[in-house]
Formats: C-alpha cells, structure tokens, sequence
C-alpha cells in the first residue's frame, strides 16, 4: 500500500499517527454518512450518476450513506468538474462550512485533470484548491465505481488500485 | 430580462425563392446544398434579418463570430419549411455590432456574447448581460483569449425595490444538480421575477477546439454538454464531413441516428423522474429513475457507454451498435418508461401542478427561437430531424406537437416522444433505411445539425488547410432555450413552481456556457 | 396512490447487491487499458501518447508514464495498439493517493 518515504523513525512514527487518526475518524464515518456535492464545471454526466445513486438499483442509503442539501450537516464533499476558478469563492465557502472532520472525494476524470489543463480558467485538479481524501477515476465513474469511491473514503473497502500495475507480460 | 415585441413583419410573407433573390440585392448569395451564404455589409444587417424572418418558417438560430482580421460576423436563420440554413456573412466594420434584438429579440443572447468574446459594443443606450464571463470590475471590457478570471464572490447584489426581495439560489444548489445562480425576486410567495447567471460553468471548449483535428476536438465536443454527448457528437461530425467532402457510410449514419434516438429516451426518463421529484412523488421518482437505469445500461450494452461518449466519430463509426443487444434489453426498458410516463399523466396530485405551470406563449417561443420538446409544446411543429434531414436518413417523422406551454405539455410532447423514438428504433433495427447521400466537394466549412433530447444543436465548423479546426461553433438546443426559463417563471408562478419549471425544461447548464 | 404502491411491490428489488456481490451490469463498461510489456515498441508509445485526448500517456526514456486517474476510458488507444492494450475490465478505481493512480511500464525490447 503507501510506500515508506524515509526510514527517518520519527517520521515514521508521525506516519503511523496519521493513519491511526485517519482510520479512527473513517470509523466515525462508518455507519452512516452525509455527502454534499459540488459541480466546479461538470459536463452533467457525473451529476447523473451522482443521481444514480440513490436510485433502487444503487441505493446508497442501504449503505449508510446520505446525501444532504446543506455543507452544514455534510461529512464528506463531493467533487466534479475541474475546479474552475470561478467557482473558488464557493467551493471555499462550502469546505468552510462543513464541520470537522470531513473528508473529500473528487469525482471523475475532470478534477482528476484528464480533461481541462490548468489555465486561465481552470486549476484542471481539484487538489490545487482542497484536500482531496479519495480519487474516483472514470468519465463519467459508474456508480458502481462511486460506491467503491465512497466505501473506500469511510475504510470499508480497500484501495485496490495501488496493487495494479496494468501491465503484462506475454 | 424583459424584451421588446419584435416589430410586425412588414410586407406580407416571402417564400423561400422570393427571398433569396431579394437577398441577392445585399451581397452574392451561394447554395451549397442545405445551406445558402448570403454576403451582407454590416450596416445592412438588420435589414437583411428582418427580410429573411418574412420566410415562413423562418427562425433566428445563431449569431456568432469569427476572429480575423476581419471579424466576420454570421448570422444563421432556419428556413424549417425549406430545409436550409441561411447563413448571412457579415465583415465587422466597427467596433459596434449591428445590433439584431431590436428585430429579433432571440438574438440578445448572442449579442451579449459577441461583446464577451470580441468586445464588439452594443449601440448607444442599449445594455447587455453577463452570460459566460463573471463580472469584473476593471472598466476595459474584457476579451476572452487574454483574461484573468480571479476568484470572485458569485452574488451580485441586485437593487429591488418595493414590496420585493431578490431570494438568491446558487451557485452551490440541491444534490447532483449543475451550478448555477439564479435571483428569484419575489414578494414573499409570488415570483415576479428571475435572473440566471450561469457563467459558472464556462469552460471555453470552443476556444480550445481551434487547431485540433476534427478526431481529437470530438473529446470535448461530447463533453460540452454530457447529456447531449451523441447528438453534439453527430452534429459536429456532420459539419467537418460537410468541410472536407466526405462520404459518409449509410451504415455510420445509421448507428448514429439509432445513438441519438437512444439518447433521447434517457434524457426523457431523467426529465420524468426530475418532474416527479420536483412535485414530491418520491414513488413515481423512483419509478422514473429505475426505467432510467435501465435505458442507461441498453446504452451501454449497444454503444459501448452508459452516456454514449465515443460512439460516434467522423465518416466512421468506432463503435457499430449492438443490434441484438438493443432488441433484447429495449423492449422491457420502454415499457417501464412508458408505464411510468402514463402513470404520472395520470395522478391528480401531479397534473395539478404541472398544469398552467410556467407557461411559455406560442408568441414568446417564435420570438426567443426556441427549439426542442419546449417550442413543440408551444404548437411550434419544428424538429431537425424532420425538417432539415438531420441524420440523413429518411425516417418517418411528424413532429410531436402539443398545445399550451405549460410544463404538463412538455411533458405530453416528451411521453410522444418515447413512442415516437420506440418507433424509430424499431425501424432502424429492422430494416436500415437505403438513403444514399453525395458527398460534396471540400469546402473548407460546414455546417452540421443534429435533433438533441431539447432540440436542435447546430455546429459549424471551419477547417485551415491542414484539416486543423480554425474555428469551431457549437450551438446547443439549452444555449437556445434558457432564455425562455425567465418568461415561464414569471407566468404567475410561485416559489415551489420554480423547480418544477427547470424540470418541465430539462436542460443543462453546461450546455448553455459551452 | 395505491396504483403506485402496488406497481411498486409487483416490481420487486432491483437493488444491485454490490459490494457484498460483484455487479453483472459493470461488465458492459469501458474500463482503462493494460498494456502488454513485451509489444510496447518506442514508436507505438509515441502513437499512443498522440491519440490520448487526456494526457494520461507520458513517455520516459525506458518508460511509459501511464496516468490511471486521468484515463477516461475513451478506447482511442486500442483502436491503434492492437494485441499491445486490452481493457482490464477493472471498475474499482478509487484511488486514497493521487500518485497511487500513476502506473510506470517499461517498454519492451522490441524497439527502440
């Protein structure tokens, strides 16, 4: 999984604190969950299968997960688009004001920065204006993928990926 | 955003023929098979729209420009009852654009445009709106291609006097639904009025789409707006095949009239179920949004991805529908809808507040150009695939037309439409129609249009003499129809009618700020 | 009312049993290539790197930088990479790390 940067046991200890904290807090997550989501540019397909979701054959609630119409009683933001600039101010206010802790899952290959570059107006990745706790690859991720998405964020299911090197051999 | 009535037509009606020779007194006019280039000065202009709105069936479809030097200027008029676009070139001679609102008030929007992309000023004593670019302080009026967009609050402060207060919705809205700001000014229940601001969303995709190949512009072009990704695609694709002069495959334009038809029954899903929702019928929502899982995974199995990206290419078709997929899986997936569709059509609780609920007059359809289920509900019989053969291919089509313009029409129009595409569908999966089309010579432009779930997306494109993209046009059926948004909902609604009328619309933000 | 209700009941459960049971319908999706290490040639990864709408293919000297995250699945690249890509048929992608979504494949001997 994370690679050991250093051998540095200090750093090594700080590590191992993080991710105890981080696991601790994804516990607190684990039974049921609040999600907003915020559109920084989207082409409206990731809103649709953000809309999936919480349709019979998805249906996220039976996972625990909830989505709410306010940042204020959000535990975890979702993100797509690729953070246009001029949705900063807003995208700002919204973090702002969910409370601690919170987590961050960028939706799709657009803040992922597969689709706009970084210019004028766009930061093309959204990790340039938030935390971002998970990634969900796709374009647009099915919901099936935003479900693993979400299980992942609350340490429900682990990261997969990582383990793939999507090369072979002969 | 209130208009003025658009001057009476003076004179009478011109049929088409009559038309283009009058025309022929402004500047040389060219027929290149659907479409027909008149050269217009730009003091004339006016004149020359005015003119062509005498056609019958005349509608103002676009306006745009070119950079240079010179800018030029086209604007483009669909004669639906001939089957050609008109498109009148215009050199820019100053730095103020001929100013068309006061004869076609659809044209405002465009206008606004203009001055945001090239900052061509209105005329003296005229204003103009914001639509992609946010405010900006700085006295110089900005241009696109070289400007800084800092961060900016989102809220403007509108001063509204009286008995009313400006409610601000937005950017940020409900769950999964697209950015965008709108003001409702209201006396507490009563909207009596709305401004949109929808620059949140500007990605400048056609900006970036100049000197890509037609192959490569493709990504983005479907990405404009995701829940029209076929359609743009297909009208796109139409327009570069139109530049180069190529041959477009029956089988090419039978796959992408079998992805557009496909396209169109889960945009209609997705609109019932946003309808159901939006007037508290969880049940009939979550009916609606399993009939659209299940058009969603057709689309998958026959074209390759759930919202149709990459099925559709230029002269090709990378992905050749699962034919036998779409006859196993359509069926059950129409019916769902259709039962849900004729459910909701027939629960009280729901026509109550669909019924005389932001209605759109046949005048204010006409005057604004709208297209699509919208300008069908209004009594308006245009559709692109009947009127302007858009795929090519000869279906058999009478538009799907209802009378009121309240969102329950809309409805109506959409749940004939089903049948309508279940129809086409079945045809195009039995016996794939033998239309043979001549490709043109290669000219360089093209101009391309496709029937979207909301209406007709027209492309224009014009290609340098490496095949890269000069420029590039896409004008969406929701860049069209949002202007209408501000009428409907002040047609004595109230509050908790607004969203029932964004629902009746079904349109996208990101397709309105390209 | 009870139209619905009963519609409803006569429907029955559409609900996907994912995560404690694979969802069939994933099966039908476009998922980001593999690629074969051993075919990989200088000159195809440079085609490759060409036809990628999103940046998702870097070349390195010895290496293909092969960005997982910004893939979109759109199959431009199996279109020219023949039996070199094939989709890895993988839709759990979440990634905890950004650099975690960055795959390095060596590209083969066959050319250089």
């Amino acid at each position: 999984m994370t690679e050991q940067h250093t051998a540095d046991p200090a750093l090594t200890e700080l590590d191992t604190a993080a991710e105890q904290l981080r696991a601790a807090v994804a516990k607190q997550f684990s039974r049921s969950l609040h999600i907003r989501t915020i559109d920084t540019g989207s082409c409206a397909a990731c809103e649709s299968e953000l809309r999936m979701l919480s349709t019979p054959h998805y249906d996220l609630h039976r996972l625990g997960f909830f989505y709410s119409p306010a940042p204020r009683h959000a535990d975890l933001l979702m993100v797509t688009g690729p953070a246009l600039r001029v949705m900063d101010v807003a995208v700002a206010k919204t973090y702002a004001a969910m409370p601690e802790p919170k987590l961050v899952v960028a939706v799709g290959a657009c803040p992922l920065g597969g689709v706009y570059p970084s210019d004028e107006f766009a930061h093309g990745s959204v990790d340039k204006i938030l935390p971002v706790d998970v990634w969900i690859p796709g374009c647009p991720p099915s919901p099936i993928a935003l479900l693993h998405g979400l299980l992942v964020a609350v340490h429900r299911l682990a990261e997969k990926v990582s383990t793939m090197s999507f090369a072979e051999a002969r | 955003m209130t208009l003025q009535a658009s001057p009476p037509a003076v004179g009478g009606s011109l049929l088409a023929a009559e038309l283009l020779r009058e025309l022929a007194g402004f500047g040389t006019v060219r027929e290149y098979g659907g479409t027909v280039i008149v050269h217009v000065p730009h003091a004339r202009l006016p004149e020359a729209v005015r003119l062509a709105l005498r056609c019958p069936g005349a509608r103002f479809a676009d306006l745009f420009g070119t950079d240079g030097p010179p800018l030029v200027l086209r604007t483009v008029l669909a004669l639906d009852r001939d089957a050609r676009y008109l498109v009148l070139q215009t050199p820019v001679e100053s730095d103020t654009m001929p100013w068309l609102s006061d004869v076609v008030p659809a044209a405002f929007v465009e206008e606004c445009e203009l001055f945001e992309q090239f900052g061509l000023q209105p005329p003296e004593g005229h204003m103009l709106n914001r639509l992609m670019v946010a405010p900006v302080s700085a006295p110089h009026h900005p241009r696109l291609d070289a400007h800084e967009h800092p961060a900016r609050d989102t809220h403007l402060p509108f001063i509204v006097e009286g008995q009313a207060f400006e409610f601000p919705v937005g950017p940020v809205r409900a769950t999964a639904v697209e950015s965008l700001y709108y003001g409702l000014v209201t006396s507490g229940e009563e909207v009596v009025d709305v401004y949109l601001h929808t620059w949140h969303k500007y990605r400048g995709i056609e900006r970036r789409l100049r000197g890509q190949t037609p192959q490569q512009a493709l990504f983005l072009v479907e990405r404009g707006e995701g829940l029209s990704a076929a359609s743009a695609a297909a009208a796109f694709a139409a327009a570069v095949e139109s530049a180069l002069g190529l041959d477009v495959p029956q089988e090419v334009r039978h796959a992408r009239a079998v992805y557009i038809e496909l396209e169109r029954l889960y945009n209609h899903a997705q609109c019932a179920a946003a309808l159901a929702q939006s007037t508290g019928l969880w049940i009939g929502q979550s009916q609606a949004e399993l009939a659209t899982e299940l058009l969603l995974r057709l689309d998958a199995a026959v074209g390759g991805h759930r919202y149709l990206f990459g099925a559709v290419d230029v002269a090709r078709s990378p992905r050749p529908p699962d034919i036998s997929a779409l006859r196993d899986l359509l069926p059950a997936a129409y019916a769902e809808l259709c039962r849900v569709m004729d459910g909701l059509l027939s629960t009280n609780a729901f026509l109550d507040r669909v019924e005389a609920t932001g209605i759109i007059t046949p005048e204010q359809s006409a005057e604004l150009g709208l297209v699509g289920p919208i300008a069908r509900a209004c009594g308006a019989p245009i559709d692109s695939r009947a009127d302007h053969s858009a795929s090519g291919l000869p279906l058999d089509l009478r538009p799907a037309v209802r009378d009121g313009g309240d969102c329950l029409a809309r409805l109506l129009v959409r749940r004939a439409e089903v049948d309508q595409s279940k129809r086409l569908l079945d045809q195009l999966v039995d016996a794939p129609p033998l239309a043979d089309c001549e490709p043109g010579p290669r000219r360089g432009w093209g101009l391309g249009v496709a029937e979207s779930p909301r209406g007709e997306i027209l492309a224009w494109v014009e290609l340098d003499d490496n095949g890269r993209i000069a420029r590039a046009r896409i004008r969406t059926a929701s860049a069209r129809n949002w202007r209408a948004f501000d009428d409907a909902v002040r047609s004595q609604n109230v509050f908790t009618d607004v969203p029932i009328i964004e629902a009746s619309f079904w349109l996208t933000v990101a397709g309105r700020v390209l | 009312m009870s139209v619905w209700f009963l519609r409803g009941i006569r429907r029955g459960i559409v609900t996907t049993r994912y995560p404690a049971r694979p969802e069939p319908s994933t099966a039908a999706l476009p998922t980001p290539p593999i690629f074969r290490t051993d075919l990989l040639t200088a000159e195809l990864v440079e085609q490759l790197i060409a036809v990628c709408p999103s940046g998702a293919l870097r070349r390195e000297p010895t290496h293909l930088v092969y960005d997982v995250g910004a893939c979109t699945a759109c199959g431009r690249c199996y279109e020219i990479a023949g039996p070199a890509a094939r989709p890895s048929g993988e839709i759990e992608l979440s990634a905890v790390a950004r650099e975690h979504l960055i795959k390095t494949i060596r590209i083969g001997e066959a050319g250089r």
